[in-house]
């Protein structure tokens, strides 16, 4: 996204649902800022635990969909 | 003649656009080691605790601080200014503090009231500026002059090779204020 140009992105539940909120903010911020640097992209995407399990749609119930609330 | 432009978080692609278009050599500032050499540094809007906490992160709060002591002209653009003001009036933390003014963060409102309008400045006229939730300068120090206003308020000033505005030059076609700190850059 960063080299398409964007200025940065937006990133929601994929933190406050994984396993370790505060290590993977702080890592997509960094990832955000030095996009251009393998090295640094490598180091701080080490150890952050799981990411966000994937959701099926069919399995969320309808009060909890965004187009219902 | 080489010019940075902080780019730990907001609008650093613009500047760097900008200064391009007017021939300069443009470079992002990451790390301590991007300062060398540089005739002037652009600080870019965007939010000034993510800039602040991002560049201390990466070292580099302290050289730039020595660098801007040491006289290297800089030009700070909404975040950018409020880095470089001297206070910060709703806001506890003061950051580089090379700019003798007083500014209030946020102080157009939300989002909803950014707006674009045109500001008069010294020699130059009126030039358009976008304000996109600008800060305000409430005090301007005895050593700094006011170079350009919007509603009879303070919207760019200049001590010595500091420039700084409340608005965004870098989001408009109008290269002036970009030029007006190349001319600061250039007597060094």
């Amino acid at each position: 996204m960063r080299m398409l140009g964007a200025d940065g992105v937006f990133v929601g539940s994929g933190i406050f649902k994984s396993e370790n909120p505060e290590k993977r903010a702080r890592a997509i911020v960094l990832a955000c800022t030095y996009y251009d640097d393998p090295e640094l992209l490598a180091k701080v995407s080490e150890d952050l635990g799981e990411a966000m399990p994937g959701l099926e749609i069919e399995k969320i119930p309808e009060h909890a969909l965004l187009q219902y609330r | 003649m080489k010019i940075g432009v902080l780019a730990v978080q907001g609008a650093a692609r613009e500047h760097l656009l900008c200064l391009s278009r007017l021939g300069v050599e443009a470079v992002s500032v990451l790390r301590p080691a991007d300062l060398a050499g540089l005739s002037g540094i652009i600080l870019p809007g965007g939010e000034s605790t993510a800039q602040w906490r991002l560049l201390s992160r990466a070292g580099l709060a302290d050289p730039l601080g020595e660098a801007l002591k040491e006289g290297l002209p800089a030009f700070g653009t909404c975040a950018g200014l409020i880095l470089l003001a001297q206070e910060i009036t709703n806001w506890p933390e003061r950051y580089l503090g090379v700019l003798d003014v007083a500014v209030e963060r946020n102080a157009t409102g939300r989002q909803v009231d950014s707006f674009e309008a045109k500001v008069r400045v010294d020699g130059l006229g009126e030039v358009p500026a976008v304000f996109i939730r600008a800060p305000a300068i409430r005090r301007v120090g005895p050593g700094v002059e006011v170079l350009g206003t919007y509603e009879g308020e303070p919207v760019l000033v200049r001590q010595g090779s500091v420039l700084g505005a409340t608005f965004h030059p870098e989001l408009t076609e109008d290269l002036r204020i970009h030029e007006l700190f190349l001319s600061l850059c250039r007597k060094g």
